[in-house]
C-alpha cells in the first residue's frame, strides 16, 4: 500500500448532522446494551460463575470464553504441605523477595520441616515460584481476592496456603518441562573431607554416603584427616535445589555437566 | 501583554500519566512549553543488573503498563542476543501474536483516552470495553491482564491452550465491526474534523530533526516501520501494510493509528492460520542449566569462573506501539546482565513538544498531545 491514507468522509454543511450522525452509532450501541450489558455486576454476578463458562455467548456479549476466569489465571497461592520437601527454591526464584521459609510442625527436631510463608504485600504473582517448584505441591490457583484492613494479614503462613490448597479451586494446569540439558551436582574428590553434611540435609534423601578405600601412606607423606566416605547423587532423584552445595562447609560441590 | 507560565500537571486531566507540561501562555496562545519527567522513575535499568535473566521480564511488564509485551519481546530479543540462542520458529510465532494483539490493545488504549481528551465520552467506553476482549486473550494463555511474565529467554512460557484459535477469530470478526463504529463516531462528526484538522502539525524533516518515530513519523508521510526495514521474529513471514498517512496533524495521526489496528487484525490471522497447522516445542531445547525451569542458587562465585561462560552483547530493535524502542543488553558472563539499556520512543516523541505545541491556542493543549500517545512508564523507567 504506496497511497497514504486521507480522511474518507466528507465535512457535512448541515450543522443538524454534525450531531446526529454520531449520536445514531451511539443510539445503537444503547439498545444493544439494554438487552446485553457489557458489565459483569461485581459482586453479584461473578466471573467464576459457572454460567459464564462453556455457552457460547455469556452475559456480557463478549465471544465465548471471553469474560471468564480461566484455570491458569495467577492468584494466590495453594501449598500442599504434606508433599512439600523444603527445597528452597520458591524462595529462591522469587524475584520480589517475598517467599521466607518458615518452619512448620511435622518434621523431627533436628531438621525441621520448613514450607514457604508469602508476603502478598510484596508478591508480583509472576508465577516463578510456582515454575520452580519441582513436586508441583506450590500452585496458583483462580482465587483473586484479598483485601483486608490490617497490613499483617497480606502475609500468609503455610497453614493458610493450605487452607487455600483444601477448598480445591482450580489450580494453574500449566507445569514446566525441565531442561534436558540440566547440569549435575558434581564433586571435587580432593576437597571432599565425608562430613555427610549434604546427605543429611538433601531435601529429597538422593545424596549417600559410600565408603572409599583409605589409601596406604606413603612414607614421608601425611594422609589427610578425613573420614574415608564420598558422597554419590542420584541424579533422577534430584531436583537440583542446590541446598547440598550451600551447606557443604568444604565447598566441594559445584554445578557441572556428567561425562 | 504579560506571559506567564501555567503547570499542566503532574495532575491534570491532560496528562495521561504522572508528569508535568510547563506551558508559557501570551494570553491564549502558546509560547513556550517545556515538559518535565521523572516522577516515575524506578530505576529498572540498575535494578535489571540485579536480577536473572529470566526475572527482568516483571520489570519489563511494569514498563510500559499498556503495552507489556512490546518491552518483553523488546528484552527477549537483546537477551538471546547476547546469550547466544534461538528460539524454535513456534515462539516467534508466538510472539508475533502477543505483540500484535497488544498493538491493538494499545491503540485501543490510546484511542479511549485521546477521544475523551476530545470531550467525546461514548466513543471511550466502546474502546476500553472493546481492550478489555483482548485482556481476556491474553488472560486465557499468560494468566494475568497486565502483567504477563510470557516470554521467556529462548522461547515462551506455554503453549496456546486448546480452543484459543476459535476464540481469537472470533475477537478479530468483533474488533473488525468494531473499527468501522470508531470511524463514524469521530471521523463522521464534522465537529471533530473541526478540533482536529490541521493541528499540531509535525513535519517529516521535524520529526527526523527529533528522533521522533512510530506512528507520528507515519503521519507524517515517512514510510518507515521496523517491522518491514528491520524485520525480527516471525515479521517477515507475514504479509502487512505499512499505515502512511500525509496531513501530519492529529487526524493523520489518528487516520495511521486506526489503520495499523486493522493491519494487526490481517497479521493476527495470517499468524493463527501458521500456529494451527505447525504444533511445535516453545522453548529452545538448549538452554544454560539457570535459565531452565528451576532457578536454584548457582553456588559460589569462583564457579562461575572457572566454567567459560560465553559473554556477549545483544542489541534489539521492535516497533513498539508508540514507536521504535530499542533495547541493549550486555553480558559479561554470569546470571546477571551486566548492563541494560532502553530507548524509549515516547521520550522523544515528548521532547519535540516545542515544535508542534507553540503557536497553537492553550485548549488545543489536551488534542495535540492525546494524540502523541503518551505512556510515562517507558519513558521515566
Amino acid at each position: 500500500m504506496a497511497q497514504e491514507l486521507t480522511a474518507t468522509e466528507k465535512p457535512n454543511e448541515n450543522p443538524i448532522l454534525w450531531v446526529t450522525r454520531p449520536m445514531a452509532t451511539a443510539a445503537r450501541q444503547f439498545a444493544k446494551s439494554l438487552f446485553r450489558p457489557s458489565t459483569i455486576v461485581y459482586p453479584y454476578e461473578r466471573l467464576e460463575d459457572p454460567k459464564f463458562r462453556g455457552r457460547l455467548k455469556v452475559a456480557s456479549g463478549k465471544p465465548f470464553g471471553v469474560g471468564q476466569v480461566w484455570d491458569n489465571y495467577r492468584g494466590v497461592h495453594a501449598l500442599n504441605i504434606a508433599t512439600c520437601i523444603s527445597c528452597n527454591l520458591c524462595a529462591f526464584s522469587c524475584p520480589d523477595l517475598c517467599i521466607d521459609m518458615v518452619t512448620v510442625p511435622g518434621g523431627d527436631p533436628k531438621h525441621p520441616k520448613k514450607c514457604p510463608q508469602i508476603d502478598y504485600g510484596k508478591c508480583s504473582y509472576c508465577g516463578f515460584c510456582s515454575d520452580a517448584c519441582p513436586e508441583g505441591c506450590l500452585t496458583m490457583t483462580t482465587r483473586y481476592e484479598l483485601s483486608t484492613t490490617k497490613r499483617s494479614e497480606m502475609i500468609y503462613s503455610p497453614q493458610k496456603l493450605l487452607e487455600v490448597f483444601q477448598h480445591k479451586l482450580p489450580m494453574n494446569p500449566i507445569r514446566l518441562a525441565r531442561p534436558a540439558n540440566e547440569d549435575a551436582i558434581l564433586l571435587e574428590p580432593l576437597l571432599c573431607i565425608g562430613c555427610n553434611a549434604c546427605a543429611r540435609d538433601c531435601p529429597t534423601q538422593c545424596i549417600t554416603m559410600l565408603d572409599i578405600p583409605k589409601p596406604e601412606a606413603k612414607p614421608g607423606e601425611k594422609l589427610p584427616k578425613r573420614i574415608w566416605k564420598e558422597p554419590v547423587v542420584n541424579d533422577s532423584d534430584c531436583v537440583r535445589c542446590g541446598t547440598c552445595i550451600s551447606v557443604c562447609p568444604k565447598e566441594c560441590l559445584f554445578w557441572g555437566t556428567r561425562r | 501583554m504579560s506571559e506567564m507560565w501555567i503547570n499542566m500537571g503532574p495532575q491534570h486531566p491532560m496528562t495521561h500519566g504522572l508528569w508535568n507540561l510547563r506551558v508559557k501562555l501570551d494570553g491564549e496562545i502558546v509560547v513556550d512549553v517545556d515538559p518535565e519527567i521523572g516522577y516515575l522513575h524506578r530505576g529498572i535499568e540498575k535494578i535489571s543488573e540485579d536480577r536473572h535473566y529470566n526475572e527482568v521480564i516483571t520489570l519489563m511488564d511494569r514498563c510500559c503498563y499498556v503495552a507489556g509485551f512490546s518491552w518483553e519481546h523488546l528484552y527477549i530479543l537483546a537477551a538471546e542476543e547476547a546469550l547466544h540462542l534461538a528460539p524454535p520458529e513456534r515462539a516467534e510465532y508466538l510472539r508475533v501474536l502477543c505483540d500484535e494483539f497488544q498493538r491493538i490493545g494499545s491503540h485501543l488504549m490510546w484511542y479511549a483516552a485521546f477521544v475523551q481528551d476530545i470531550g467525546l465520552m461514548s466513543p471511550f467506553l466502546y474502546g476500553m470495553r472493546d481492550r478489555d476482549l483482548v485482556l481476556d486473550l491474553y488472560q486465557s494463555y499468560t494468566g494475568a491482564r497486565m502483567t504477563y511474565e510470557y516470554m521467556r529467554v529462548g522461547g515462551v512460557r506455554n503453549d496456546l491452550p486448546p480452543g484459543f484459535s476459535a476464540e481469537a477469530r472470533q475477537v478479530l470478526d468483533w474488533l473488525s465491526r468494531r473499527f468501522d463504529e470508531y470511524d463514524q463516531l469521530t471521523l463522521g462528526s464534522d465537529i471533530f474534523r473541526k478540533r482536529c484538522d490541521n493541528l499540531g502539525i509535525l513535519k517529516a524533516n521535524d520529526c527526523v530533526a527529533h528522533g521522533v518515530t512510530g506512528p507520528m513519523l507515519r503521519s507524517a508521510g515517512v514510510k518507515r516501520d521496523l517491522r518491514k526495514d528491520r524485520p525480527y521474529s516471525a515479521y517477515d513471514r507475514v504479509e502487512f501494510d505499512v499505515a502512511v498517512a500525509d496531513g501530519a496533524d492529529v487526524t493523520a495521526r489518528y487516520l495511521v493509528r486506526l489503520e495499523e489496528m486493522r493491519q494487526a487484525v490481517r497479521i493476527l490471522r495470517q499468524v493463527l492460520d501458521w500456529l494451527d497447522k505447525n504444533p511445535g516445542p516453545v522453548m529452545a531445547e538448549e538452554l544454560p542449566r539457570w535459565l531452565g525451569a528451576p532457578y536454584a542458587p548457582i553456588g559460589r562465585e569462583g564457579y562461575l569462573l572457572k566454567r567459560n561462560f560465553p559473554k556477549g552483547v545483544g542489541f534489539s530493535a521492535v516497533e513498539e506501539p508508540h514507536g521504535e524502542a530499542v533495547a541493549y543488553v550486555v553480558n559479561e558472563g554470569g546470571e546477571h546482565p551486566y548492563r541494560v539499556k532502553f530507548r524509549s520512543p515516547v521520550f522523544s516523541n515528548i521532547s519535540a513538544a516545542r515544535k508542534y505545541l507553540i503557536g497553537y491556542h492553550v485548549a488545543d493543549i489536551p488534542p495535540i498531545m492525546g494524540s502523541v500517545d503518551i505512556c510515562i512508564g517507558e519513558v521515566d523507567r
